[in-house]
């Protein structure tokens, strides 16, 4: 109960910490400092995939981003030196209304559509309600056509408490999925890698002049 | 304790402050990042589903296979788009969005 609640409130706090870095990226003026935020949100969000018991994807989103993805960003800042430019008008007013005013309708409405999950305080899916008025016009029994009406998972409450399986882990059960079902597409991911570090030095070494 | 729905609204939240920085910065590398934050807010809720949706307390690993592809390819996207940044900058002399605009003229 104790372990529950704390984790329920550190997830509060991990979230707000990370919108928080998240605003500092967008207001930041010094693109390294932008990047530096970058990192800091991406570990705040790393700590709340732990709380969501996902520690393999909390690990790697540590060594992906944060690693990874950070030194490349501050490698190619500090390699363009865009420090020196001047910063002439971070955006301007229109661009700044425009993008206040679409993320906040955007927001908006992700916000509403969470809130109408079925389940949720008066949550009503689209869906179901097709579903249920669809009932009346079955041929055959209405007892049987709800039988066959799809289980709406309820979203409402609290997220069922993690009870892996004896002697296994995240890791382990995300590891059996990678390499048994998803096998193929590992592979493919390869290539796909393959390709993006090949194409990214095709892109980033000098032209000739010829 | 926590319910899902504060999951996808943290994660809905993250994701409209990429959009705006995207939308509201010039600065390319700074829009670049504010990519990564969208892709990290679509993690963040395909791991809460991952987790609503499991039966006995044991998570729908599909669903973190997914992110866990969605971070490799993020890694691929930066080197492909950091190379084209560096190669923007090397015709432009600036990294300012605004001065991809010689289509217009």
């Amino acid at each position: 109960m104790l372990y529950s609640a704390i984790s329920a409130v550190l997830f509060y706090v991990f979230a707000f910490a990370a919108l928080l870095c998240a605003v500092g990226v967008v207001a930041f003026r010094n693109p390294v400092s932008s990047a530096l935020s970058m990192a800091l949100c991406f570990g705040f969000t790393s700590a709340i995939f732990f709380n969501l018991g996902a520690t393999f994807l909390g690990i790697s989103q540590i060594i992906v981003y944060a690693g990874a993805i950070l030194v490349l960003f501050l490698f190619i800042i500090m390699m363009l030196d865009v420090k020196s430019e001047e910063e002439r008008g971070v955006s301007s007013f229109v661009s700044t209304v425009v993008g206040v005013v679409v993320a906040g309708v955007f927001a908006g409405l992700m916000v509403k559509a969470v809130e109408a999950l079925p389940g949720s305080k008066g949550g009503r899916c689209p869906v179901h309600v097709l579903v249920e008025s669809s009932g009346e016009l079955c041929v055959g029994e209405e007892a049987e056509a709800a039988a066959q009406m799809p289980k709406l998972q309820p979203y409402g409450g609290a997220l069922p408490a993690l009870q892996l399986p004896e002697k296994s882990s995240d890791t382990a059960l995300l590891g059996n999925t990678l390499f048994s079902r998803y096998s193929i597409p590992f592979v493919l991911l390869s290539f796909a890698l393959l390709a993006g570090s090949a194409g990214a030095v095709a892109v980033g070494r000098k032209l000739r002049k010829d | 304790m926590t319910p899902l729905s504060h999951y996808l609204i943290f994660s809905s939240i993250l994701f409209a402050v990429g959009l705006a920085g995207a939308l509201m910065r010039r600065n390319i590398l700074v829009v670049f990042m504010c990519l990564e934050l969208m892709l990290t807010a679509a993690n963040v809720s395909l791991v809460a589903f991952s987790r609503a949706q499991g039966t006995e307390g044991v998570p729908v690993y599909d669903a973190q296979v997914l992110t866990l592809f969605i971070m490799a390819i993020a890694a691929a996207e930066v080197a492909v788009g950091l190379a084209l940044i560096v190669a923007m900058f090397r015709a432009r002399r600036t990294v300012d969005s605004t001065s991809l605009n010689s289509l217009k003229d």
